[in-house]
């Protein structure tokens, strides 16, 4: 078990999306991460599906499981007045604090940046608002799709002529949000173990996701026109798609970058016409006859098995990888020899696979505990971080508090 | 010239990091330069290899510049060397022996046959942390299989949730595997410092960009573990009414009211329509289509979008994300690059930050942060600079001399 950040106690306010990954990184990696949630107002993301066939309650969401492993839950009422008093002292005793409500939501439990760390000043704080604490949108509603939407990424995604894609997922929730919001976190972590100085951290959703169109956005001020969607098609490589293979919606996406490419992925498909056709000889050729060139290879794919297909062309040193689907992805021999997945014994789901993190250390392994039922380890904290006796928290539990 | 001073307190402050990595790893070199960590960029003396992907404008001398580049090494120091030199090895090796991090993308035989696999890199460094960004990984079957972002995409999974439900599956543009192995690499670097501050001992970190991207499939991985049905892509008309991408006067929008259980957004967006006197809007209300179940079905899917469809078709998409979000409904502008420099937030914000270019010859607009620590509204320090730009600052910071080093350069090694 990676004991990296033993020593660092995380009060947890990161719901559904984007924070709630964060925070579980750091619990993997050895900090304790005190979730707050209540049977009042539970994380969203425990009503959200899937859940095993049969079960049901706030307990069995495969979804909620896949983002707070190593975590403990704190069954806490914030609509209760005295609430405040236990998240204060939660907060003294913590040396992060994160969050990703509405700007103000902290605030009014009276936890916001300047009172947390008036008691704590080493605390480093992280929020992580949609538009940023200030400004005009400061309050906008949003999801990781509409937040793609309105920073860039879906404007140039997909085929001419039609309704633009992006992703197809709330992709700033999964990768770039908790990413950069983890390593601002990280780094500020660093920082303190080294001066004692805490930090205040501020994550826009909307600003971090823009950064993944920063290229476009320097490129168009330095006089580009904004980029047009061109499906899988890139200007410096030909073939560059996806192409259909033997069984029904099978495809594998296939990136021909240099001539020698060109020529091993016609004798792997046993196209010696294609091969011998001087036209198609170079890249600016292939790509004067994108359309001809993209139907005759699909018109070979087409007869052979995706993964044969794959296996083949990385054999003659093409680049190409199957269009994995989740099933895949969870069969794929590569992944489970690096041990990507990770086997977990949930106490209310039972056996289920979730994710791991998505680098190994040699020094350092992840654990594979499990995400925590709704306040499974409310009085073990209340004990061993309060000092709360058991008759108070047995009054604080009855009174609709600790719920 | 030495590097400009940095705010004694930015959270890098004194951390060294040697970036020798490919399009694949450099934007996490950059991370780590924001946050005030001298990285210093070893390039090829051919050119820095993320200039190969674009996208590209001309350059003062006709020659395209990428501003993918010019992106990534923001706030970087770049030295050119020739690593495959024996020359170059020993000054690599010089560099890495004083830094903290080392990021590099190159496979394990090739590292092997430099001399500058894991063990010897720890034994010139026994402090080091080695940060690997590779496709699939340094070990695994398939640790020597060829990626671009395409393949990549394709090989994490996202790419099958991506496309028209009647066409191949579509990738997401801009190099977005590029980024994201990036950032997991940058966060792995960050725990291997911390590590180091924790037990005393480097680390070898082995970040793989195709789990980057499996780790963005959202619901697709559990659903198929649990129930075994296979999430495929939808296109621009996902699970609900009320959810997706619409056509618009001026473009699209892209919104989410109301979802799964809670319908008050849903209400908001139907009562918007009826004031405005919308046909159908009437037949949408009601607890019926407050129920999330009923928005799921495909007549109400279909329906929905005729209503909404001819609703938006006569406002434009700023008018539609005024409006909308003033009655708290999650909807927003597919915005391009150029409505974003027009985003009244992001004005508001001083979000972009021009920087005059020393390879373009020009100003370049950055985003100007990617978060905001500490209040500090730029993380701009320095511009991006021209390859080995700063060859002989910091061979002179490691001790070689003038003379040295005007022999290594009639070699070729710098």
């Amino acid at each position: 078990m990676a004991t990296v950040l033993s020593g660092e106690r995380v009060l947890d306010y990161c719901w559904v999306g984007a924070g709630a990954l964060v925070t579980q990184t750091l619990a993997l990696y050895g900090a304790q991460v005190i979730k707050i949630e209540s049977r009042a107002r539970p994380d969203n993301l425990r009503l959200s599906p899937p859940a095993k066939p049969g079960q049901t309650g706030l307990d069995v969401s495969g979804y909620f499981a896949s983002r707070n492993s190593g975590k403990k839950s704190f069954a806490l009422n914030m609509a209760h007045p005295a609430a405040r008093d236990i998240a204060a002292a939660l907060a003294r005793a913590s040396t992060i604090v994160t969050s990703n409500f509405r700007p103000g939501v902290m605030d009014r439990w009276g936890l916001g940046y300047a009172d947390v760390a008036a008691a704590n000043p080493a605390v480093i704080y992280l929020s992580m608002p949609m538009q940023g604490n200030d400004g005009p949108h400061r309050d906008y509603v949003g999801f990781g799709s509409t937040i793609a939407a309105a920073a860039g990424l879906v404007h140039p995604s997909g085929l001419p002529g039609r309704a633009p894609l992006g992703t197809g997922t709330h992709y700033p929730d999964h990768v770039p949000n908790p990413g950069h919001a983890l390593v601002a976190l990280l780094s500020a972590v660093y920082r303190r173990v080294r001066t004692g100085r805490g930090a205040q951290i501020e994550l826009s959703q909307f600003e971090s996701t823009v950064n993944l169109v920063g290229p476009a956005l320097l490129a168009g001020s330095a006089g580009a026109p904004p980029p047009a969607p061109a499906g899988n098609r890139v200007p410096g490589a030909a073939p560059h798609g996806v192409f259909p293979c033997r069984e029904p919606d099978t495809w594998c996406a296939i990136a021909v970058g240099t001539d020698a490419q060109w020529a091993a992925l016609c004798t792997a498909l046993g196209r010696a016409d294609l091969l011998a056709d001087a036209r198609l000889g170079t890249l600016l050729g292939r790509k004067a006859h994108e359309d001809r060139l993209e139907e005759e290879i699909a018109a070979s794919s087409r007869t052979v098995e995706a993964w044969a297909l794959m296996r083949r062309l990385q054999d003659a040193g093409v680049p190409a990888a199957v269009v994995a689907t989740a099933q895949d992805v969870l069969a794929d021999e590569h992944l489970r020899k690096r041990g990507y997945w990770v086997q977990q014994d949930h106490p209310a789901m039972g056996a289920m696979t979730v994710a791991g993190l998505p680098f190994r250390s040699d020094v350092d392994e992840a654990g594979p505990t499990p995400a925590p039922l709704l306040g499974a380890d409310t009085w073990e904290i209340a004990e061993s971080v309060l000092g709360m006796h058991r008759a108070e928290y047995e009054r604080l539990v009855a009174a609709g508090v600790l719920t | 010239m030495s590097p400009e001073p940095l705010e004694p307190l930015e959270p890098l402050a004194g951390v060294t990091v040697v970036d020798w990595t490919d399009h694949t790893g450099a934007y996490a070199g950059r991370l780590l330069a924001d946050l005030g960590a001298d990285v210093v960029r070893v390039v090829p003396p051919g050119g820095d290899p993320a200039a190969r992907v674009g996208p590209f404008v001309p350059g003062a001398d006709g020659r395209p510049v990428s501003t993918f580049e010019r992106f990534v090494n923001l706030n970087k120091r770049s030295v050119a060397l020739d690593v495959a030199a024996r020359d170059g090895r020993d000054v690599f090796l010089r560099l890495a022996g004083r830094a903290q991090v080392l990021l590099h993308t190159a496979a394990r035989p090739t590292l092997a046959a430099l001399g500058l696999g894991p063990d010897e890199l720890a034994a010139a460094n026994p402090g080091l942390v080695q940060v690997s960004v590779r496709p699939f990984g340094a070990t695994g079957p398939y640790r020597d299989h060829l990626a671009d972002d395409l393949v990549q995409l394709a090989a994490g999974g996202l790419l099958s949730l991506g496309g028209y439900a009647d066409t191949a599956p579509i990738a997401v543009a801009g190099h977005q595997t590029y980024l994201a192995g990036s950032i997991v690499a940058a966060g792995a670097a960050l725990l291997g410092l911390l590590g180091r501050l924790h037990d005393g001992r480097g680390r070898a970190m082995d970040v793989s960009v195709q789990e980057a991207i499996a780790g963005a499939l959202e619901d697709a991985v559990p659903t198929y573990d649990l129930t075994g049905r296979v999430r495929r892509r939808l296109g621009e008309v996902p699970r609900e009414a009320g959810t997706g991408t619409f056509p618009c006067r001026d473009g699209h929008v892209a919104m989410v009211a109301g979802r799964l259980g809670t319908a008050k957004a849903w209400t908001a967006l139907v009562r918007w329509m009826a004031e405005s006197g919308v046909d159908g809007a009437a037949e949408l209300t009601g607890p019926v289509w407050e129920d999330f179940r009923h928005r799921q079905s495909e007549p109400a899917i279909a329906r929905f979008r005729e209503v909404f469809g001819a609703f938006a078709a006569t406002r434009g998409k700023a008018e539609l994300y005024a409006e909308a979000q003033r009655r708290r409904i999650a909807l927003a502008p597919v915005n391009d690059v150029t409505d974003l420099r027009a985003d009244a937030q992001l004005a508001h914000r001083g979000f972009f930050v021009p920087v005059d270019d020393p390879v373009l010859g020009a100003t370049l607009v950055y985003p100007g942060r990617v978060s905001l620590v500490d209040g500090r509204t730029t993380l701009v320090h320095r511009p991006a600079p021209a390859p080995g730009q700063h060859t002989g600052e910091v061979l002179a910071e490691l001790g070689v001399g003038d003379e040295q080093r005007t022999t290594l350069v009639a070699a070729g090694v710098l």
